[in-house]
């Protein structure tokens, strides 16, 4: 069963994932759910009046900078990992958080790894939705650590602005 | 030297750890080949045709003689006793048992060295000049640069899953001796009439499949926005660069399909919104780096001391070992020595574990402990005093390490080829081995010159044949393997793609066509005209039409 993992700790996964264009919202099932971007820039209005949560997911090729002026009403934000060496959902998510000044809840979704999850948290992602195959145990452990503190690396990550070599020269005895 | 910060050292011994329970946890079967894959390579780990491979990485191709003793203590502990160095300025241990790596990899550690990203679809290993802080021709000391990239790109959280590997190479002097120009990035560092360091900028250089010429996207790239210009150059390339096929998944190919002006204006877009922000160097930045950087404490010398020239004026063997492999330093009374591994009979590049330890030992008496890599595979003691050139010349002999051959046709760059690697066409070694036999006489060495050979047993062209003076390319023509000759190419700043002759040859011929090729060289050369000059002076027709000619007598 996939598991979902928020803010470090695995928790119900209340919310419907469609992965097909919504074309009537009134439609739509009772509670929570993920809609793909183009439902959501042409249906947007008619979601937010809705009852239960809008998250709005992105395809791989899709681009971040689709959603400007877009996040009021969101409740999450997903990027899609179509593979789990597709690095290109990292860009998307530094720019949401650096740059289109997304600071709810953004969650991978697809090939997500548990060696991948160091990347994808100091890049801004906070949520996960694992595959089924993947054990949710290994994943815990793995944030533990992140979630302990900001670890040992060159780079500012997306939560501390602070410019990289800063950081290490802090550290440096 | 850089000398590690403790921060420095956790980050590797960080790096151990968590290669160490994901080695453990595919052994255990938690972690399939596939996902363990992608893993093991960001940590230097083939596997491939005969054996894994480990590379081990060699930031911009300098180390230390404690270093270097470890490197021979891993090849004689956990291999069979060699090392090869390679084109990137790394090390390739050929034999090492899966296990066992995670211990090596710590075994490095103890002496401030991993093998991070020495593969993979990331940002490999960042190259520059062997002669760096000793070169005449210095314009800018390229290693703390190197140093600084080498900390941003390790392990950064945007970069480490790219479409593609991803080369970058730094040159500071007027020679351009990393051939920036083939490089994913070539960085061209130098000094602005302010004295400032600034950057010309190439992007999309490259061999393989697609040969390509590197683009300037920019000129004179302050030296506070080195590093937000590259994350804007990376981050296009993240987003927009193929992955649907491996051989159009280079920045060269994104940026032939945007244009170099295309590809220009997006970085600069990008650019435009990371210029002045967090990432930004200040002066506190780069001299944190290079406050690291051990310099050797030169002493004031005079050049051309009595003893060396004595040994020079008395033994012509030694006379003709200095005017081959030594080269000028920028400080009066020292020379930079290389010390070629191209010993005929033993692969390019290839380095027992007792001439490493005797390297290792050389640099120490007379080198200030230093030693370098060159991309043509060849190790460099970049600081020796000029009135120890004589003993060092006799201990290099002993370890077969002073061939007075360097920089000519017997100095040949090779790949693994079809006895070591599974991508191979064809065997690059023997070939390499049969122009050494034939080009053995060191009298007509010295005559032909300088003079580049690379030979590449694939189109993946590991060996570098497109840039090689002359190149030479293993193709397979149903099951048997020829090889495509080209002449013309060069990786400096002159840069230029090599053109093929003519139909491909069988392996036994190699040798003759490549004496007929010199052959007319020295026909047509003016006085002292390189090779390489002589055919972009009378043009590469003379030479086709030769090895027409040859075939028809």
């Amino acid at each position: 069963m996939a598991a979902l993992i928020v803010d470090g700790r695995r928790v119900p996964d209340g919310w419907t994932w469609l992965r097909e264009p919504v074309e009537d919202p009134t439609a739509l099932p009772a509670g929570d759910r993920i809609v793909p971007l183009a439902s959501w820039l042409a249906h947007g209005e008619r979601l937010r009046a809705l009852r239960g949560r809008t998250g709005v997911w992105l395809a791989v090729d899709e681009e971040p900078e689709a959603l400007a002026g877009a996040l009021g009403g969101l409740a999450l934000v997903a990027l899609h990992f179509p593979a789990a060496a597709d690095g290109r959902p990292l860009s998307s998510a530094v720019l949401l958080r650096t740059r289109l000044g997304w600071t709810g809840e953004l969650r991978a979704l697809g090939d997500v790894r548990r060696d991948q999850l160091v990347y994808l948290h100091r890049c801004g992602f906070d949520s996960y939705l694992l595959p089924p195959d993947e054990d949710p145990r290994g994943a815990l452990d793995t944030l533990s650590v992140l979630h302990a503190g900001p670890g040992r690396h060159y780079q500012p990550d997306v939560r501390s602005r602070e410019a990289a070599l800063a950081t290490r020269s802090r550290q440096a005895v | 030297m850089y000398q590690y910060a403790a921060f420095d050292q956790q980050v590797v011994e960080d790096r151990v750890a968590q290669f160490r329970d994901q080695t453990a946890r595919h052994l255990a079967g938690e972690l399939d080949a596939e996902a363990f894959k992608h893993l093991r390579l960001r940590n230097g780990l083939y596997l491939q045709r005969l054996a894994p491979m480990l590379r081990v990485a060699i930031p911009y191709g300098t180390l230390s003689a404690r270093q270097l003793r470890l490197l021979a203590h891993v090849a004689r502990h956990y291999d069979k006793g060699y090392g090869h160095f390679s084109t990137r300025q790394n090390l390739q241990f050929n034999w090492p048992r899966l296990e066992e790596v995670p211990d090596i990899l710590a075994e490095l550690a103890t002496v401030q060295m991993h093998a991070i990203q020495t593969s993979g679809n990331c940002i490999r290993n960042v190259t520059a000049d062997q002669f760096s802080g000793a070169a005449r021709d210095e314009r800018v000391d390229a290693r703390p640069w190197c140093e600084l990239l080498r900390q941003w790109s390790t392990a950064h959280p945007e970069f480490d899953w790219l479409p593609r590997k991803f080369k970058i190479a730094v040159n500071g002097a007027e020679e351009d001796r990393v051939a920036a120009r083939f490089h994913d990035i070539g960085l061209d560092a130098r000094r602005d009439a302010s004295g400032e360091v600034v950057f010309d900028v190439f992007v999309g250089g490259g061999l393989g499949r697609t040969p390509q010429i590197g683009s300037r996207v920019r000129a004179g790239l302050p030296w506070t926005d080195l590093i937000t210009y590259l994350t804007a150059i990376l981050r296009v390339y993240n987003r927009y660069g193929r992955r649907d096929n491996k051989y159009k998944a280079r920045i060269k190919i994104l940026l032939r399909a945007l244009g170099a002006e295309g590809f220009a204006r997006r970085v600069e877009d990008e650019w435009a919104q990371l210029a002045g922000g967090p990432e930004t160097l200040s002066r506190e930045d780069v001299d944190r780096i290079a406050e690291r950087f051990l310099l050797p404490a030169f002493e004031a010398l005079e050049d051309d001391p009595a003893p060396l020239r004595a040994a020079l004026a008395e033994d012509p063997a030694f006379a003709r070992w200095h005017r081959n492999a030594v080269r000028p330093h920028r400080m009066p009374g020292y020379a930079s020595v290389v010390l070629p591994l191209k010993y005929t009979g033993v692969a390019p590049g290839d380095c027992t574990d007792e001439q490493m330890d005797a390297v290792a030992d050389w640099a120490e008496r007379w080198g200030h402990g230093e030693i370098r890599v060159a991309h043509e595979q060849n190790l460099i003691l970049p600081h020796v005093r000029q009135d120890a050139l004589p003993a060092l010349w006799r201990a290099a002999r002993e370890e077969r390490l002073a061939e007075p051959t360097v920089g000519t046709v017997a100095d040949l760059i090779c790949c693994p080829g079809g006895d070591f690697c599974s991508l191979a066409n064809a065997k690059s070694i023997p070939v390499a081995e049969a122009i050494q036999r034939r080009f053995a006489d060191l009298d007509r060495l010295e005559d032909l010159g300088e003079l580049h050979l690379n030979i590449s047993g694939c189109m993946n062209a590991c060996g570098h044949h497109h840039v090689g003076h002359v190149g030479i390319l293993g193709v397979d023509k149903k099951g048997e393997e020829f090889y495509q000759i080209s002449i013309g190419g060069d990786a400096t700043a002159d840069a230029a793609l090599g053109t093929i002759l003519g139909p491909s040859v069988a392996r036994a011929e190699v040798p003759d066509v490549l004496e007929d090729l010199l052959e007319l060289y020295r026909a047509r050369r003016a006085p002292g005209e390189r090779f390489i000059d002589c055919v972009r002076r009378i043009g590469v027709e003379p030479f086709r039409e030769h090895l027409h000619g040859r075939t028809d007598r």
